[in-house]
């Protein structure tokens, strides 16, 4: 299509299709660009927040013997700092980041759930919003930010605080596991056509990494939380020692979360430079695939770690080298990296833009992060600092110096494409210099504070311990970072009125979203690219006219649905067309009721929280309705033959893959939960059991036939309707339906005459959880499966729309799993054992 | 017959050295392996810890030592298989066998860093009892 007239029709049609409503009507937009935007935006504002709190920290520090704060306002403020650095700013905005940038990377329209986009960024505004008003209200958390029992227990922290952070930042980590299953399909199934994995952009690997950590990585943490909220309020003795639990069961938890936690925040920011190194060095990236290699690594290593936090808790030594060793070869896919990008910089002629700035201060400060995290990584030398103030200077310079420092760099790299515009490089240089400055003044000496023996987390401290003046500059220092953080801000948001016109492809760089309009438009391409090479634009400096000429694939909307291309994870070849959904008002309505769940289990109102499951379930369950055949979706309508299939005429589509992700981080939870129940069984001082278990071994027997049977028979519906079979299909998901019920009905029945004392026995709490998790599943299973042939019978489902059976398929399969793995390991391996003394 | 990457890829048994799983399976073996060995580590002390006087050399250590090794050995013939698999690359021109070598490729050092990352846990072992 080259005619200009039927070009600016088909851009025409093309906007009216992907735009958001007007007014307040763009609350329903689920558009990438959109939605990644508003999570950094929302980001930057926390990030102003914990940047506040940061400086009354410092202040109160500054001179030694002070009382400019209270004790309670002094410890809730470094516990938020901490919460909102790592909940409410790191991770957030770099999903955000991820979530504008990856469609426009890998040549799609948008993400490929996009409703799933909107719910996570309304979870993450409301759980940010009930954790901040903890803050406003006077009883925030302060049990510092990684909340460990028995502190944060009821008997040490009775006030709410500690439950505004359980509650609030589950809440949030919904938002990041929802973003983390996307970005990861995302990548995987609908890259351009022709985009193989050896031709993706080096940021996508990054993201592609971080997407699978946060989905093996948050689990532990939402267990965590979840139990240790069902202790305060339910009075479930996890953590409790007396009733056989553990407080350190809570510090595993935590930092199987907490260390890949670190990477997670590390890895996009890598990305970040690994992209535009090379663009400012005018030469590709030396040796691609050892930043390949090192990215799985690093994601995979990170997960060894996290006993390094728990090196002074009485651990054997053995097995404290184990994590010692393992913490040591962590920095050798991030040493990789380093040499990477100094070669780059020494191959290449480098041009030192404003973004370039901020990566040499990344070079700079996180190679000396790192080198002192070698050195907390030696068991001896740990011991002597740990809880000082040189662990506080290691985070930092490893967080900011390998987070915040890249981030500016992407925010100025990308800010034309974004805006359309240029920042002052004058304001920027001063900002940066400022901040760089500021930041080793301030962190730079707090090792030797650390050294000097100052605890970290202390109120105040005596005059004459040699650490005055080392607080003063620290304190000093803060405030001048702060002055270039805040130039930077000015600039940032001064640019948009004040910055010159950018031109297309300022930076001549190689990726595919500089060849879009500046900024993009809701759609991004108008017509898709086929790749051939890792540097797409280099290689076609005219790609985007051909592009947007509707010279690429995917260049008709006569039908008036959003699409993209499915490919092929490994060659990117097509496979089918995503249709994608449009506005909608459903996500914030999800979001609206779980907020009203969260806060009315806050105020301890259990009863309306009830209602608010209800209430929470209809517009997701709305939501689901409105798919595949659906007349607001893509109804059946004959296709021209020879062309890719609509995913929902498919048997595999990146749906498909979508509900694989989520089940993996499901049982990611699953086996945090053993975890958790084989380590209060080895490790808790006052494990007891009973000799016989309290759950009926036959009952639970009979519950799982009858599962098995509602399962097997949910798969030979999905099997017909794979071989375009519908006859009987709609009996089949009713009966399906039945048996599951049964099932639902003796596994509830097993629990009600259990002898389970739940608020005496750790072991009876940990028993009960499980049920109800197993419950959870069961009864979501058989609600999806009416749901199905209710849809069967009104035609959503059938011969030619195939799909949606093989997407919940694997769900019964996990559900079906995990009860016989829990039968067991939780009734029949402990009969095995034995009883406990 | 000259040994190139397409039929090398093609000739391996099981899942073949090509396949995107190569990427996750050596460092899942050696995160699986590093769980276990500090788990039964854990309960093994628990069950029968050794007097420390005897040392590193102690039932507990040498069951460890033993699975690690073999661990690491298994992880050293998965590099070498993905190394040999890839071959020359000059007869590597089908999209499919191009993505192949590139996944084999990475896959060998994958395989070669988690047997090194095993194989370097052999030491505390060595020198360390297991309960203290």
């Amino acid at each position: 299509m080259t005619d200009t007239s039927e070009q600016a029709g088909l851009v025409r049609e093309l906007n009216r299709v992907w735009a958001n409503l007007p007014g307040w009507g763009s609350l329903s937009a689920v558009n990438h660009s959109t939605v990644g935007l508003r999570f950094m935006v929302t980001g930057m504002v926390f990030f102003l927040i914990g940047g506040m709190l940061a400086m009354l920290v410092r202040t109160q520090l500054a001179l030694p013997e002070q009382n400019l704060i209270s004790v309670e306002l002094y410890n809730q403020a470094f516990t938020m700092h901490g919460t909102v650095m790592m909940f409410l700013f790191a991770i957030p905005v770099l999903e955000g980041l991820a979530m504008y940038l990856i469609p426009k990377l890998i040549g799609a329209r948008d993400l490929v759930f996009p409703r799933i986009s909107s719910l996570g960024y309304y979870c993450y505004l409301f759980g940010g919003i009930i954790i901040m008003s903890s803050l406003f209200l006077g009883v925030a958390p302060d049990s510092g930010w990684f909340m460990y029992t028995p502190l944060s227990s009821n008997t040490f922290s009775p006030g709410p605080g500690s439950d505004f952070w359980l509650l609030g930042i589950t809440f949030v980590e919904v938002s990041a596991m929802a973003a983390g299953i996307e970005l990861t399909v995302s990548i995987l199934r609908t890259r351009a056509p022709g985009m193989t994995l050896s031709q993706m952009p080096i940021f996508c690997w990054y993201i592609l990494a971080m997407a699978l950590m946060i989905v093996f990585g948050f689990p532990p943490l939402i267990l965590a939380s979840i139990l240790l909220e069902l202790e305060r309020a339910a009075g479930m003795p996890f953590f409790d020692v007396t009733a056989g639990g553990d407080p350190l069961l809570w510090q595993h938890l935590f930092w199987l979360f907490g260390h890949p936690e670190v990477y997670i925040i590390f890895l996009p920011a890598a990305g970040i430079v690994s992209t535009l190194i090379p663009v400012f060095s005018g030469r590709p990236l030396v040796g691609y695939r050892w930043v390949v290699l090192s990215i799985i690594l690093t994601g995979f290593i990170s997960f060894g770690l996290w006993v390094h936090h728990m090196f002074t808790v009485g651990i054997p030594q053995l097995a404290q080298a184990f994590f010692s060793v393992a913490s040591m070869m962590v920095a050798v896919p991030t040493a990789i990296q380093v040499f990477v990008w100094l070669a780059t910089l020494w191959m290449g002629k480098v041009v030192f833009r404003l973004p370039m700035l901020w990566i040499m201060g990344f070079l700079v400060i996180f190679v000396c992060g790192g080198l002192t995290g070698v050195m907390l990584a030696l068991v001896p030398f740990n011991w002597q600092v740990h809880d000082t103030h040189f662990v506080v200077a290691h985070m930092h310079y490893v967080l900011v110096g390998g987070m915040f420092f890249p981030l500016m760099a992407g925010l100025y790299y990308w800010l034309p494409l974004v805006s359309g515009r240029m920042p002052s490089q004058r304001i920027g240089q001063w900002g940066f210099w400022l901040t760089f400055i500021g930041f080793n003044i301030t962190f730079l000496l707090m090792h030797l504070t650390g050294l000097l023996g100052m605890p970290r987390r202390i109120y105040t401290y005596e005059a004459g311990l040699g650490w005055d003046w080392l607080n003063l500059l620290s304190s000093v220092g803060g405030f001048i970072m702060a002055a270039g953080v805040a130039l930077v801000l000015l600039d940032l948001l001064m640019h948009y009125h004040f910055g010159r016109k950018a031109s297309r492809n300022p930076w001549h760089a190689d990726t595919l979203e500089w060849v879009l309009e500046q900024p993009p438009a809701p759609y991004n391409f108008v017509s898709l690219p086929r790749i051939q090479s890792r540097h797409p634009v280099w290689d076609n400096p005219e790609l985007g006219e051909r592009l947007q000429a509707g010279e690429g694939s995917l260049a008709s909307i006569e039908h008036g649905r959003r699409e993209t291309w499915g490919t092929d994870a490994v060659t990117g070849e097509p496979s089918e067309i995503c249709q994608l959904p449009t506005n909608s008002w459903l996500p914030l309505l999800a979001a609206g009721t779980l907020a009203l769940l969260c806060i009315s289990l806050l105020l301890g109102w259990y009863l309306l929280a009830l209602v608010c499951v209800v209430l929470a379930a209809l517009p997701l369950f709305r939501w689901s309705w409105e798919n595949g055949g659906h007349p607001t979706a893509a109804p059946l309508t004959q296709e021209p033959p020879g062309e890719c299939l609509l995913e929902s005429r498919t048997t595999d589509g990146p749906g498909r893959w979508g509900m694989i992700i989520t089940l993996l981080a499901d049982g990611t939870l699953y086996l945090s939960l053993l975890f958790g129940w084989f380590y209060l069984w080895t490790a808790s001082p006052q494990w007891s059991a009973p000799d016989a278990g309290p759950l009926s071994i036959w009952g639970l027997a009979l519950s799982g036939i009858l599962l098995t049977l509602a399962s097997l028979r949910f798969r030979q519906q999905a099997r017909r309707l794979a071989r375009r079979v519908d006859t009987g299909v709609l009996a089949g998901l009713w009966q399906a339906t039945g048996l599951g019920v049964l099932h639902i009905l003796s596994l509830i029945f097993v629990l009600w005459t259990a002898p389970l004392a739940i608020t005496e026995s750790a072991h009876d709490a940990v028993l009960f959880f499980m049920v109800l998790f197993l419950l959870f599943h069961s009864v979501l299973a058989v609600i999806i499966t009416a749901l199905q042939a209710w849809r069967t019978r009104l035609g959503y489902v059938s011969a030619h729309l195939p799909y949606e059976p093989q997407v919940v398929w694997p769900f019964w399969l996990y559900t079906t799993g995990i009860f016989w793995v829990s039968l067991a390991l939780f009734a029949l391996l402990p009969m095995a054992w034995g009883p406990s003394p | 017959m000259k040994h190139t990457k397409k039929n090398a890829i093609a000739r391996q048994p099981g899942i073949s050295t090509g396949h995107p799983a190569q990427l996750v399976i050596g460092l899942t073996v050696w995160c699986v392996w590093f769980v276990v060995v500090y788990g039964s580590q854990a309960v093994a002390c628990k069950l029968a810890a050794p007097d420390p006087i005897v040392g590193a050399f102690n039932p507990i250590n040498l069951m460890l030592g033993l699975i690690t090794l073999l661990i690491a050995l298994g992880l050293a013939w998965g590099a070498k298989t993905c190394w040999r698999s890839t071959g020359s690359s000059a007869s590597a021109t089908a999209l499919n066998t191009r993505q192949a070598w590139f996944i084999a490729r990475i896959a060998a050092g994958l395989y070669a860093v988690s047997a090194i990352a095993t194989f370097i846990v052999l030491w505390p072992l060595l020198v360390l009892p297991p309960c203290v």
